[in-house]
């Protein structure tokens, strides 16, 4: 049987004193069990040990008869060709050989940590996030949570940096009215990402007395549902993240999808009024 | 035995692999593939084919195992009488190992009781 390639570039780790000794047994071995990568990489760690342990390379076998005394060499580098260095034996790989493919792994290995960490960069998030999608919950019990989120404030949900706005109860709570809306459909809600769209300051929680929120970096100030108003620097609403209530009942934000809030053109484009005057901020 | 690499402290990683072997060879000789099988039907884990080379190289380094003449490419080992005399110290030593963590056990969930 002809020897596979991979069998014998495994024990061509191996030094030659011990594929000597060991070599056709280690293959016959190699041929009855064929190595997968585990045994793969033992084999090379083994080679590497018996290569820094050369005390372990064994003695004649037995089978050999007694012992061969080493005979008394003479010198192996006749005095005219001084300087050339012997070749090893061969099929037996070198010192240079050898240290040439440690350097070629270490190499590999590098560029292969650099493929890795590059790749690592560009994965999008899956689970934590921005780009994640986050499970809020069912709206019983974010509700239960947060009580007044039936009457119109919003619920703040940290993780996904986001405001959930019960849409109709909050509009009516802009205007001053008690109204209590606990079911709100996927529609009537909105997700507001609190990352303020002028510079990325966090927009704090809505503000008592004008139902507003302020960003407390430049003022940029948005109604009840996001949309930028007179004061701040900011040229758009409040950003927003996809939403859906699943099968389940499950409030889902999906934060890879960001809809960008509308540009700031003026009142009459304001989809929603409160009664306080256009142009006054949260203090 | 305290010379050649028989003591399992000096096997370093390869100690529990090379009780293996010796305790497979202490039925009967074999080859290395025989070894490994059998480890794997008594001992419920494998060997590496690397690792049971090393073990076999440090074992016979150690004068525990020795080769036998074979017709074939596969060749078997045998346990030597030393090899067999340090099987037996290291059983010893695992029985009192043994009888020590089973008392200590018992104590240890009859105070849990309490």
């Amino acid at each position: 049987m002809k020897t596979p390639r991979l069998h014998r570039f495994l024990i061509s780790w191996y030094p030659a004193p011990w594929r000597e000794r060991y070599g056709a047994e280690f293959l016959a071995l190699l041929e009855e069990r064929p190595p997968g990568l585990r045994q793969a990489l033992d084999i090379v760690s083994a080679a590497l040990d018996a290569r820094i342990h050369p005390q372990l390379r064994p003695g004649p076998l037995l089978a050999a008869g007694p012992p061969v005394v080493p005979e008394l060499r003479p010198p192996s580098v006749p005095l005219g060709s001084y300087g050339v260095v012997p070749s090893p034996p061969a099929g037996a790989m070198s010192r240079r050989a050898f240290m040439r493919r440690m350097v070629g792994a270490g190499a590999a290995l590098l560029s292969l940590e650099f493929l890795g960490g590059t790749l690592a960069f560009l994965w999008p998030q899956f689970r934590s996030g921005l780009g994640a999608k986050f499970r809020l919950g069912r709206l019983a019990d974010i509700v239960v949570q947060q009580p007044s989120f039936a009457t119109g404030w919003p619920f703040s949900y940290a993780p996904a940096r986001a405001f959930l706005v019960n849409v109709p109860a909050a509009k009516a709570l802009a205007l001053g009215q008690e109204v209590s809306i606990p079911d709100p459909t996927a529609d009537q809600l909105l997700a507001l990402w609190r990352k303020c769209p002028h510079l990325g300051c966090q927009v704090p929680s809505l503000c008592e007395t004008l139902k507003r929120f302020t960003c407390r970096c430049h003022g940029s100030t948005y109604n009840i549902i996001g949309e930028k108003l007179k004061e701040g620097p900011a040229e758009r609403g409040m950003d927003r993240f996809a939403l859906e209530i699943d099968d389940d009942g499950i409030v889902v934000i999906d934060t890879a999808l960001i809809v960008a809030g509308a540009p700031n053109l003026g009142q009459e484009y304001l989809t929603f009024a409160d009664p306080f005057p256009y142009d006054i901020k949260c203090e | 035995m305290g010379d050649g690499p028989s003591q399992a402290s000096e096997l370093g990683r390869f100690a529990e692999p090379a009780m293996l072997v010796l305790v497979s060879l202490s039925a009967s000789p074999k080859h290395g593939y025989a070894i490994m099988t059998d480890v794997e039907a008594f001992g419920a884990t494998s060997l590496g084919p690397g690792t049971l080379y090393a073990v076999l190289a440090r074992l016979e380094a150690g004068g525990l195992i020795e080769p036998l003449e074979s017709d074939d490419r596969r060749r078997p080992y045998r346990l030597t009488a030393a090899g067999a005399a340090a099987l037996a110290d290291q059983l010893a030593e695992m029985g009192r190992f043994l009888r020590i963590g089973r008392m200590r056990l018992r104590g240890a969930t009859e105070g849990a009781d309490r």
